[in-house]
């Protein structure tokens, strides 16, 4: 039971009761939260928290209150902590005149590895961000997008286990994020641990293994998306368009049932929104009336069992206008 | 559910030793200087000084070579002794070139990394504040070497090779005195030119506070003594500092010193000290919310 512990320990990231207050100013507080590997996303809106928490298990910041274990280790020693961390700042952060190679290799030195070993990781970060062609290009002559991938080389470059990436899809163009999510899907698929801040929520979503809701200081959801979202489904019962050829019959016939809350007719009276607390008994109703009715259904989605519903239910709005 | 093949694998190749790693920084700093071809005119011209004394020293032991350049009624034995004073000429010399190097280089040190929201990236290593700070004054303290200490010492050996017999251990307190002053006053402004550099963004003002540092105690210190009769005043003054310890290490009994050696130190340990200070508010890597 112990050894269990203390391996799990080691595999995860552990908060314990952490608060961390900026003089009077609330950071973060009381958060508990067991990160295993993947992807995990944390969500909320400007100035609730996310970076403090990122800071705290990069060592920048120490907590107020509370421990913090990075797969077994304080993040009061770097010496250790950076063995096994890579971190991408939200900010341009370039010392000035180095190339995008020469901004990789030197922090891979500052590591600790020799010049043959640097070469080598450099070359490899380089190319896993597909930035083989600008690298002996100056960082200062690099597009956005460019600094976002250099950046994103240079946390991964040492082969950390645990990555700490703040906003890492800002500024990317559409093809750029899909390369570069598909690289983090990568990296959580051989093991390792990304913990992602982001506020693009639909590829929060789309990547996340798991999210961290967190506003105004406080951890309010952690966990699959779905799970959360059936945790609020007595709260906000989950909404179902329908698209079909009689809308008003078949919520007539749906709306006996205990498990609909309520129906609303579509302005084009070609569907209707559904509301539900039991999304399993609802389906199973709805294939029973399709069939005992032959009624054509085009189409059934569910409208609010995405992050972007999470968020908006859980902080009460639609994120910033983020998309 | 997500299913993980853990086929991670952390490096676990050999590192470079943990005491070096700060050497990277200064490494890069270098590069970037000696792309420009007036810092590399500069530093140059720094050499002319150690050349024409090491000129001065071969002529000073080779007469034959004087007498060569037609001069045979001069006597430049008598007329340029080699000693304290001779090594103190040299290094002072020298020291205030190094301070113009470091005009020039200190004050973009931290300022650029604080600008550009570097020190995370510094921060987020293997690496603590400390070594981010001996990294950066190794920049300093590395390349001015190399125009005071350093080629102060070569000309110490060079002339005690020429004089020969026991001139090496009769006057090893120059070598001491080279040393001592060179390094401590390069310390110094290390640390002056890195603590203007971490508190004040515009290279032009931290210049010029490096400057003022210099040169506004000593009409202060003089106002001091002349109203109220005491060098207290002079205790604000590292240039006045490195005098009265120049005087002490080289031995120069004619030269006049404001303040004991005991004072001087202390003057150099207290700037030092507030320096660091002003280091450990600035190089951190979290931003304060407001």
């Amino acid at each position: 039971m112990i050894q269990s512990q203390i391996s799990n320990l080691k595999s995860e990231i552990v908060f314990e009761d952490v608060s961390k207050f900026y003089g009077e100013i609330l950071g973060v507080n009381r958060v508990n939260l067991t990160i295993a590997p993947g992807i995990t996303s944390l969500v909320g809106p400007n100035g609730s928290g996310k970076t403090t928490l990122m800071n705290l298990m990069t060592g920048l910041i120490q907590p107020t209150r509370g421990r913090i274990s990075i797969l077994g280790i304080a993040p009061s020693d770097p010496q250790a902590l950076f063995r096994k961390v890579g971190y991408c700042g939200q900010f341009d952060s370039f010392p000035k005149g180095m190339t995008g190679y020469e901004f990789v290799k030197s922090f891979l030195s500052v590591h600790g590895l020799s010049n043959k070993e640097a070469e080598g990781k450099t070359w490899r970060a380089i190319e896993r961000v597909d930035l083989v062609e600008a690298a002996h290009r100056k960082v200062a002559a690099y597009s956005k997008g460019m600094r976002q991938r250099i950046r994103l080389a240079q946390a991964i470059a040492h082969d950390p286990a645990v990555m700490i990436l703040d906003e890492p899809l800002n500024g990317l163009d559409p093809m750029a994020r899909a390369e570069t999510i598909r690289l983090f899907r990568q990296l959580a698929q051989e093991g390792q641990h990304l913990i992602v801040s982001s506020h693009i929520l639909h590829e929060v979503d789309k990547m996340s293994d798991r999210v961290v809701l967190i506003n105004n200081g406080y951890i309010l959801a952690e966990g699959g998306v779905t799970g959360v979202r059936e945790e609020k489904m007595e709260e906000h019962p989950m909404q179902i368009m329908i698209r079909c050829d009689r809308p008003q019959e078949f919520a007539a016939r749906v709306f006996a049932s205990d498990s609909v809350v309520e129906a609303t007719l579509h302005p084009d009276k070609q569907g209707l929104f559904i509301k539900t607390r039991n999304a399993d008994a609802f389906y199973q109703l709805l294939n029973r009336v399709v069939v005992e009715n032959g009624m054509n259904i085009e189409s059934v989605s569910p409208v609010d069992d995405d992050l972007n519903a999470v968020y908006h239910y859980l902080i009460g709005s639609n994120g910033g206008g983020q998309s | 559910m997500a299913v993980y093949e853990h086929t991670y694998k952390p490096y676990e190749g050999k590192l470079t030793p943990a005491w070096s790693r700060f050497l990277v920084l200064p490494r890069y700093v270098y590069q970037d200087l000696f792309k420009y071809k007036l810092f590399i005119a500069l530093f140059v011209v720094c050499y002319v000084c150690p050349l024409i004394y090491a000129v001065l020293i071969y002529l000073r032991h080779n007469t034959s070579a004087l007498a060569a350049f037609g001069v045979t009624s001069f006597d430049i034995a008598r007329e340029l002794p080699i000693g304290g004073g001779f090594f103190f000429a040299f290094t002072n010399i020298q020291t205030w070139l190094a301070f113009i190097m470091t005009v020039i280089i200190g004050p973009v040190l931290i300022s650029r990394d604080l600008a550009n929201n570097a020190l995370p990236l510094y921060l987020c290593r293997p690496f603590t504040r400390f070594e981010y700070i001996a990294g950066k004054m190794s920049v300093l303290l590395i390349l001015l070497s190399l125009i005071t200490w350093v080629p102060g010492l070569l000309l110490f050996l060079f002339n005690s090779y020429l004089e020969g017999g026991g001139w090496i251990a009769e006057n090893w307190y120059i070598a001491t005195a080279i040393f001592t002053l060179s390094v401590s006053w390069l310390a110094l402004l290390a640390l002056l030119s890195m603590a203007f550099s971490a508190w004040i963004k515009w290279r032009t003002a931290a210049s010029a506070a490096l400057f003022a540092i210099l040169i506004i105690p000593t009409p202060i210190g003089f106002a001091i003594q002349g109203l109220f009769g005491t060098t207290v005043g002079h205790l604000l003054n590292p240039a006045m500092a490195f005098g009265s310890l120049a005087k002490h290490l080289f031995r120069l009994d004619w030269m006049d010193a404001f303040l004991t050696e005991g004072e001087s130190w202390f003057v150099f340990a207290a700037y030092a000290a507030v320096c660091l200070f002003m280091l450990s508010r600035k190089v951190r890597a979290y931003e304060v919310v407001s």
